[in-house]
């Protein structure tokens, strides 16, 4: 199969993930849509190796994965955070770091 | 030799220290004792070396001891060396010897005032400044103590330091020396251009050949120094501070603003004569302000009421005279009306201060009369000096009043308006003098000298500054709960006793005919002199009866309008009256010198401080800079606005980018 | 001697501080600077002041694609200033350590890495070295006084202090770069290295030296700071903590003008003398402008900050006066100034503490009272401060304006009123603030004796280096005067055309 439909989805997915993170007002949707953009990525890099044939994509899906479980952790850390203070669960409110 | 010539340094020097830091465990009148003896101390140690100076053959009595290079680096030669030779051992004696008195004046006078030891650590500290300036042999050592003699003079008088008119006297005359000090160093600087030594010696031996064809430089040198001698020896115009000066304690003023400071500048003439000598015109600024100061500072104690600035404004006079006579090349009998004014003056000051005393501290003339009777000692010590100050013979003054005059008046020429000046100041000098004996001594008792003949000394209820009359909040200063006059103490007595005699004898050292021993002593230090300067036998007799005559009449003059007919001096007010007010107001010095120098500088550090400052400093150049920076950082904030969904749509945008221009590259 | 102990030994020494207990944090600072103290001190001794060149050379590469050199020495030009620092930080350490402070490790290490800065700057023989200290040694000084000063607006005045300072030293940072890339000759190694870049074959062309130069004057001009780039000093001057102004006035000044001697005058001969007359004005504005606000100014922090103005524009003079003389004296005075200025930070701290607090003058009077040993310290201050003859300072300042007698008469006319105006300032703050009337808040006291032992020997140095100041001159002259060979070479004939 060419991989050219690889990366038609891959970028189908990166753009539905982009337009959420662009979009959507709640950190946890925003979440999703960030895992969204990096297993879009992960499609593109499994696509690759696989058309080269050698294990190096794999690898760095690999690492994606493990990258896209930590910031997980700490964004639905900082939603449960957020959530306990009673803050509004809105990014656009939470803007104190604003030069 | 070399030993005694540096102990003359060094005692005054382990006087101070010992009085600065033994002030807490010293007791009594120790302090007073000690700072005493060391001058006295230095006093012999001037005369042993007196003594082996005289042991030298003529053409050795020159000889300069160096103890270590000072600031000996790139073709500057600066040392601590002293140069001893008849002008300085001279000198040396006569501020020890006249210095000693002062001291044991001082331990009776200022006895229980707060700051007793501070005061002969103070006294101790000027001698040895003022040894050292007439010991420097060099240009660098002679600015040192140039300096050090300001320093303790602004120390001295603003000794009674709560006072504000004595911080303010101190200042002036601080600066004024500053002044002096600044031109010492630039004229310093001229010299050393083409001599390319610090060494008087050094410098003097060469002259004629580094200053040929740079005759310009040397003079504008010359006048320079002159400015540093005009200064320290308050002649016109840099005089003001002297007046102020007499806020010090009396022993002050007798020490430092008759008999020793002030001569500074006339030493410094005599000492630079070989440099004068090549520069007729500096010589001649140098005897015209000397003669214009001496009628000044004479008419201005014709008016002044206050007792001791009279006395300061004689010695301003007096000075004069000196600077006169050194610059018009009569060395010899500049030094020796140095050597009788130090006697005379500072047994006038003394006696004066006993007055003082028996005042309560009140200085004014117009409180005081009739003290004859009850201040005996006192009278006749006035008496004495006021004789020698008159210039009567035979006192001291006499001979060596005279002496510069007819010794001027051996130059000829345009001279004779020097000394036509010089002789109208001698009867100036005479009247005031007695104006002030007059006044003070004669007529009915004041209450102060009617309580004293009853046995009592006059105690003032309140401590007040006798300048203003307002009530001091301290117990610093004179006069203390008990206070010296000079009938009751023995040091003030024998102090006073000793000038006494030395101001009626002192002159036997250079009787015209008879003796010449001054200038014989002299003679190593001025043998390179080329001016021959001997009056004619005529000439001197002349001179000598003119003098007599003019001081009998100025005293008759003082008699007649002070005690034959009391009134006379109101009706000569009256009637003169521009002139009184010219005279009143010292000649306006201190107006014109506060609207020409004091006011600008305070205007331009106004106008710095409130609008220079604000307006371009910190508008334009602080501002400036920092508001470009701030611009800057203002716009790099703007951009952190805190939206997270605008960094992820700017992050995206630059993502598109970057994409768009692969793209395009590689199409 | 290893150069680089002395130099990183007080940072080391705060940062082993960092593990101790808050209320010993000032013990390691104090160790730091008296062991660096005792090193400079083991350093004048073992100067071999025959021997000409730097001593004690340090020379490792550090960056070897740019060519950059961790290259110390020490000769006659910084040998002193070193001491100086040494000192002066020992003291205002000692200083500070006597009361608590906030958050003190902190402060400590701070403090600790400005000494090291410092040194680093005077040490340092490669000029992107000196460049990256003389800015390092400023980063300490914006927290002390943004963090610990003694104003309500310090942030504010610090942070003016630091961008103002920090525009001076980026320009001098371009500079800096630009010599190194423009003496590359073809076929050479890039090198920064100041002994080379001073020598003929590294010499830039006329026309880049000249704005290099001016870079170069500006950012050292500032830091002293001179007449008009003053702006930053009376704000920065009442932020800072004053033990921590004692040194910043004692010692960065200095740099300065050490920056001048060692940098701009053989790197940049010909266009330091054809700037000579710009700079000498400049120099004279100070000195005039200073003086004349000293003497208007009531607090009494900015008298002194003004009157270092004045000072620093002495220095300056005498630099540029291209004689031999004038630089000696600079470099003296640059020693005199600092050890005089120091002691006086002091005192007046000691003042403020007996008026109630307050710095300004309206507020003193009469301390002198029941203080005397006090009063005589600062008398003695006071006395060199004003360049009293028999003073160092007055040796200094003889030769600085020798200097500028021989290359430019009128200028030095008209600087010997500064010495006069130094004489009315110095004296009025001596004299409103311990003589006349007691003032209305003033607690006459004398001073106490942990203060004194500071103070004291501060003075005693004033007194020694008074009585002797052929030590410095001595060791300083052979580096003073190679350091100004060749500009001063440039005016000679210059000089006799005009005969």
């Amino acid at each position: 199969m060419n991989v050219n439909w690889y990366l038609i989805v891959s970028s189908l997915v990166f753009a539905i993930g982009a337009a959420g993170v662009l979009t959507r007002r709640n950190p946890l949707v925003i979440l999703l849509c960030l895992e969204l953009m990096l297993n879009a990525a992960n499609i593109a890099l499994i696509a690759f190796a696989r058309m080269w044939g050698n294990a190096e994509g794999q690898i760095f899906a690999v690492i994606v994965m493990v990258v896209a479980a930590c910031e997980v952790c700490i964004g639905l850390g900082l939603v449960v955070a957020i959530y306990r203070r009673r803050l509004p669960i809105d990014v656009d409110e939470i803007r104190e770091l604003h030069g | 030799m070399q030993t005694s010539a540096w102990l003359i340094l060094i005692f005054p020097l382990a006087g101070t220290l010992i009085n600065a830091f033994g002030w807490r465990v010293l007791p009594g009148k120790a302090c007073g004792w000690i700072g005493t003896a060391a001058i006295g101390a230095a006093f012999i140690a001037a005369v042993a070396t007196f003594i082996a100076l005289q042991d030298r053959a003529e053409d050795q009595k020159q000889v300069v001891f160096v103890a270590w290079d000072y600031a000996n680096t790139v073709g500057v030669d600066g040392k601590i060396s002293i140069l001893i030779d008849p002008l300085s051992i001279f000198m040396a004696l006569v501020v020890t010897g006249v210095s000693t008195l002062i001291h044991l004046y001082a331990v009776a006078y200022l006895w229980k005032d707060r700051g007793y030891a501070r005061f002969f650590a103070y006294l101790n500290y000027f001698v040895f400044s003022m040894l050292l300036l007439v010991l420097a042999a060099n240009f660098l050592l002679l600015i040192i103590g140039w300096a050090f003699v300001g320093a303790a003079s602004y120390l001295l008088i603003s000794f009674w330091y709560r006072r504000t008119t004595a911080t303010t006297a101190g200042i002036k005359a601080f600066v004024i020396n500053v002044v002096g000090d600044v031109g010492l160093v630039i004229g310093t600087f001229f010299i050393f251009r083409h001599s390319h030594t610090l060494d008087f010696l050094g410098t003097f031996d060469s002259a004629s050949r580094d200053f040929a064809g740079h005759q310009g430089a040397l003079t504008a040198g010359l006048i320079f120094l002159l400015v540093g001698a005009f200064a320290k020896s308050a002649q016109v115009p840099l005089h003001t501070w002297l007046p102020d000066a007499m806020e010090g304690p009396t022993p002050v003023s007798a020490l430092i603003h008759a008999a020793t400071m002030v001569t500074a500048g006339v030493y410094l003439i005599a000492r630079m004569h070989p440099l004068f000598e090549l520069s007729p015109a500096a010589e001649t600024v140098g005897a015209v302000i000397g003669c214009v100061t001496l009628l000044i500072a004479g008419t201005i104690a014709l008016a002044v009421t206050d007792l001791k600035r009279v006395i300061a404004y004689s010695t301003m006079s007096q000075i004069g005279y000196m600077v006169m006579g050194v610059s018009a090349g009569a060395y010899v009998a500049g030094l020796f009306h140095l050597m009788t004014h130090a006697f005379f003056k500072a047994l006038l000051f003394m006696a004066a201060g006993s007055v003082i005393s028996a005042m309560g501290g009140e200085q004014s003339m117009d409180r005081m009369s009739g003290f004859r009777r009850a201040m005996p000692f006192t009278f006749v010590a006035f008496i004495v000096g006021g004789l020698a100050l008159a210039a009567v013979p035979p006192f001291s003054g006499f001979f060596s009043k005279d002496e510069i005059l007819t010794d001027i008046g051996a130059r000829g020429g345009l001279w004779w308006i020097l000394v036509v000046g010089g002789y109208i100041g001698a009867i100036l000098t005479a009247i005031y003098t007695w104006r002030m004996i007059f006044r003070t001594f004669w007529g009915d008792p004041c209450p102060e000298a009617r309580d004293l003949e009853e046995g009592h000394l006059y105690h003032p209820e309140a401590p007040f500054n006798p300048s203003n009359g307002e009530i001091e909040d301290n117990d610093v200063g004179f006069p203390g709960p008990e206070h010296m006059i000079a009938e009751r103490s023995g040091e003030m007595k024998i102090a006073m006793s000793v000038l006494a005699v030395l101001a009626i004898i002192g002159g036997l050292l250079q009787i015209p005919f008879v003796t010449d021993a001054l200038g014989h002593f002299l003679d190593p230090t001025f043998a390179d002199s080329n001016l021959d300067l001997s009056p004619s036998d005529g000439l001197v007799v002349v001179g000598l009866i003119l003098g007599a005559g003019l001081s009998l009449l100025g005293i008759w003059i003082a008699y007649v309008v002070w005690v034959k007919r009391p009134g006379t001096s109101t009706a000569v007010r009256e009637r003169l009256h521009p002139l009184y007010k010219l005279f009143v107001n010292k000649w306006y010095f201190d107006e014109l010198i506060n609207a020409i120098v004091v006011r600008p500088f305070a205007w331009a550090g106004r106008f710095g401080q409130q609008t220079f400052e604000r307006v371009v400093v910190n508008g334009v150049f602080v501002g400036g800079t920092t508001g470009i920076v701030k611009a800057g950082s203002a716009a790099a904030r703007a951009l952190q606005n805190g939206f997270l969904r605008a960094y992820a749509a700017l992050l995206v945008l630059g993502l598109v980018g970057v994409a768009l221009y692969f793209l395009l590259q590689s199409s | 001697m290893n150069l680089s102990i002395l130099l990183w030994l007080p940072l080391a020494a705060v940062v082993a501080g960092l593990i101790l207990p808050a209320t010993e944090a000032r013990f390691a600072a104090l160790l730091g600077s008296a062991a660096a103290l005792v090193l400079s001190i083991v350093l004048l001794f073992r100067f071999d002041t025959g021997k000409p060149g730097l001593q004690f050379v340090t020379n490792k590469v550090w960056i070897s694609e740019l060519g950059i050199h961790y290259k110390l020495g020490v000769d006659g030009l910084n040998l002193f200033l070193i001491l100086l620092a040494a000192i002066l930080f020992f003291a205002a350490i000692a200083w500070t350590a006597l009361r608590d402070w906030e958050r003190p490790r902190l402060f400590y290490l701070w403090f600790g890495l400005a000494e090291s800065g410092v040194l680093g700057a005077l040490m340092a023989q490669d000029l992107a070295l000196f460049v990256i200290f003389f800015d390092l040694m400023l980063v300490p000084f914006y927290f002390l006084g943004g963090g610990w000063g003694d104003t309500p607006n310090r942030v504010a005045a610090m942070v003016k202090l630091f961008i103002y300072t920090l525009v001076g030293s980026l320009l001098m940072l371009s500079a800096a770069v630009a010599t190194g890339v423009l003496a590359q000759g073809p076929g050479q190694p890039i090198t920064f290295d100041l002994v080379q870049l001073a020598s003929n074959a590294r010499r830039l062309p006329v026309g880049s030296q000249e704005w290099i130069f001016l870079f170069f004057a500006a950012a050292f001009l500032v830091k002293m700071p001179a007449f008009p780039v003053h702006g930053w000093m009376p704000d920065g001057y009442k932020a800072m903590p004053l033990p921590v102004l004692a040194v910043f006035s004692g010692v960065l000044s200095k740099v300065a003008a050490y920056g001048f001697l060692r940098i701009a005058l053989p790197l940049f001969p010909d266009a330091a003398v054809h700037f000579q007359e710009l700079i000498l004005f400049i120099a004279l504005a100070s000195i005039l402008y200073g003086s004349v606000l000293a003497f208007t100014t009531r607090d009494t922090r900015l008298i002194l900050g003004y009157s270092s103005v004045a000072q620093l524009g002495f220095i300056t003079l005498g630099i540029f006066s291209l004689q031999d003389t004038g630089a000696q004296g600079a470099l003296l005075q640059a020693f005199n100034h600092g050890l005089v200025v120091a002691p006086a930070f002091f005192i007046v701290a000691l003042l403020a503490a007996r008026a109630g607090g307050s710095e300004d003058l309206r507020d003193m009077g009469g301390i002198a009272f029941r203080a005397p040993i006090l009063a005589v310290l600062f008398l003695i201050v006071a006395f060199a401060n004003l360049a009293m003859p028999g003073s160092s300072n007055f040796v200094g300042e003889f030769l600085i304006l020798l200097g500028v007698f021989n290359s430019k008469i009128v200028i030095s006319f008209v600087a010997f009123t500064g010495v006069v105006l130094a004489s009315v300032y110095t004296l009025r703050l001596f004299i409103r603030a311990m003589h006349n009337r007691v003032g209305p808040h003033v607690e006459s006291r004398e001073i106490s004796l942990t203060h004194g032992l500071i103070v004291a020997p501060l003075v005693a140095l004033i007194v020694g280096i008074a009585l002797y100041p052929q030590l410095a001159l001595h060791r300083s002259q052979r580096s003073v005067q190679a350091s100004i060979r060749e500009a001063k070479a440039l005016t000679q004939p210059a000089r006799e055309a005009q005969r």
